[in-house]
């Protein structure tokens, strides 16, 4: 059994390395579309986690269209995973695999067609030799006619779920035609809706321990009903938290009118405010990020010895500051001097009243330069 | 499990954008129509960072449902306005009839119980029942989740759960982002004369 757990982890090491690399390039602009990707997975768990998304990549078709086909694609990877669990964290790697693998299965084309990747055929060669004692049987599903193929050799009861891992084998053994094949457990019954249904069945619990480390205080229950409960409340318990901090941030908003306006509504309302408000509002937007980044306590020494920088007497026009410039700041690492002066710049405005919230803008628009400068 | 860096950030940027977008008429707004465009913005910014998934889609056409929204969506989306609220081709559903489906479940159960339970331990059922009824409340609770089926809808609750949190966190440090200048005003009485020579100068 062991020999049959070891090939199909090298060959997706494998499968990974190559998959990572035609992976990563289209990188940038699907970092906001799958934002999940390279945090959930740890470093070393990259190549397995791409390996599953390219695997499972190759299985087109949306999941909703035929539900046969998709539990049979989804077999030998739902089977195995039991196996891998232990030794590999799965619940971030199976998250960003399940969570790739309904985005890869949405966005592709509608076809039926199940391609076999060569991880299978692979795995298919190393077990060959092993099938011959096999005592379960091999079942098929046909994706054309969704009917399984399964000879009606050993039925046994349903009672008996949950033999040893050890008796159950888990590779697909599939030609280069589109079957998909699934190995009945030892001890289960072999016909196709009920080994349709445990892969369902193991599927969702998989989401379940997921959600289980995903929602706080859970670890304890184990029951669906439970858990969902659980979950239900969470949901509800977090949009109410939404809800309350909108309002909040309304209430507050006095403040933020002042911010807005004088910090966005100057480019929205007014085109021809001063040079200096524009670059501002791109900053604004990055102090709020460098406040969010490195949110971090309030040093008021910090604000004086930056002054220097902020009493530099050139103010860039830099008109060409906007949402681009924007986005390319936002990837910047702050340094020391953005720490504090989210909370300052505004401590000062709402200190000294918007009479004197020009003069600051010229000051802020001298802050962007610079520290671009100091970046990059 | 925490949503990245990146999708923080486009976050932080489309909520910026939105607050920017719907500001102009700030001031003549009352609490509630302001808390209801914080609100809009935030979500819209959710689903638009997120990218293209179930709940997104649903998000954001449950958002257009109204008139008023539907100016603002196109203005924030812009050109992927028509193309979030599209569904793509992989995630055609098979149309399903109550009455079949309501049948072929009544098969399955009765199956299910000869074969698990031929002593006539009804404890499955009321389990089952159990789950269904809080599977159809999951379903109301994530956006676009009507449609869904256990295992996607877990996927996606899953995905929802994570951009909330990270929605909630976001708007939490904004919120004291707002309002550090005003606890500082309160407890620092030296800090206006130190600011006073700064402008000075």
């Amino acid at each position: 059994m062991q020999c049959l757990r070891a090939p199909l982890s090298d060959l997706s090491a494998l499968e990974g390395q190559r998959a990572c690399a035609e992976w990563q390039q289209p990188g940038q602009e699907q970092s906001d579309y799958h934002p999940y990707d390279a945090d959930y997975c740890m470093q070393s768990l990259c190549p397995v986690e791409t390996a599953f998304r390219a695997l499972h990549g190759c299985n087109g078709g949306g999941e909703n269209e035929n539900h046969g086909n998709v539990h049979g694609s989804n077999d030998c990877f739902s089977n195995a995973w039991p196996d891998i669990v232990s030794s590999m964290h799965c619940p971030v790697v199976g998250a960003a695999a399940s969570v790739e693998e309904t985005s890869v299965n949405a966005s592709s084309s509608s076809s039926s067609r199940k391609r076999k990747s060569e991880n299978n055929r692979r795995s298919k060669e190393n077990s060959g030799g092993s099938d011959g004692k096999d005592d379960s049987n091999c079942k098929r599903i046909k994706e054309e006619t969704g009917v399984g193929a399964a000879t009606p050799e050993a039925k046994r009861p349903n009672k008996r779920k949950e033999e040893s891992a050890d008796a159950s084998k888990e590779n697909d053994k599939a030609p280069k035609s589109d079957y998909i094949h699934v190995r009945a457990r030892r001890g289960q019954a072999t016909d196709s809706h009920s080994l349709a249904e445990r892969v369902r069945r193991e599927r969702i619990s998989q989401r379940m321990k997921y959600l289980q480390d995903l929602v706080p205080g859970c670890s304890k229950i184990t029951g669906k009903a439970g858990m969902l409960d659980e979950i239900i409340n969470y949901v509800q318990s977090l949009q109410r938290q939404v809800e309350f901090l909108s309002m909040k941030l309304a209430a507050v908003n006095p403040m933020m009118d002042i911010n807005i306006d004088s910090l966005f509504g100057g480019r929205e309302i007014n085109p021809t405010c001063k040079s200096a408000s524009i670059p501002m509002i791109g900053m604004s937007s990055e102090l709020l990020d460098q406040s969010y980044l490195q949110f971090g306590s309030l040093q008021h020494d910090m604000f004086m010895g930056s002054s220097d920088l902020l009493l530099r007497p050139n103010v860039n026009p830099a008109a060409a500051v906007s949402d681009t410039s924007l986005g390319s700041c936002l990837n910047v690492n702050g340094s020391s001097v953005w720490n504090t002066n989210l909370q300052n710049v505004y401590g000062v405005e709402f200190q000294l009243g918007r009479g004197t919230a020009l003069p600051f803008q010229s000051l802020q628009g001298n802050l962007l330069p610079n520290n671009l400068k100091m970046e990059m | 499990m925490q949503a990245t860096k990146s999708f923080e950030q486009a976050f932080l940027r489309h909520l910026l954008r939105g607050f920017r977008l719907s500001a102009v008429s700030y001031k003549s707004m009352s609490l509630q129509e302001r808390k209801s465009a914080i609100k809009l913005s935030a979500d819209v910014a959710m689903a638009s960072a997120r990218g293209s998934r179930k709940w997104t889609r649903g998000l954001i056409t449950k958002l257009s449902r109204e008139d008023e929204h539907r100016s603002f969506l196109r203005l924030i989306l812009g050109t992927e306005y028509g193309r979030r609220t599209k569904p793509r081709h992989g995630s055609w559903k098979i149309p399903r009839s109550k009455k079949i489906v309501r049948r072929s479940l009544r098969v399955c159960s009765r199956r299910k119980n000869n074969l698990r339970a031929p002593h006539g331990v009804k404890s499955g059922v009321l389990a089952r029942t159990l789950v269904e009824k809080r599977t159809h409340a999951l379903k109301r609770l994530v956006p676009g989740g009507e449609s869904l089926d256990g295992c996607s809808l877990l996927d996606e609750a899953l995905d929802y759960v994570i951009s909330l949190r990270a929605q909630v966190d976001l708007m939490q440090k904004l919120l004291t982002t707002f309002e550090a200048p005003k606890l500082r005003a309160l407890s620092k009485c030296t800090l206006p004369e130190r600011k006073a020579s700064f402008v000075g100068k």
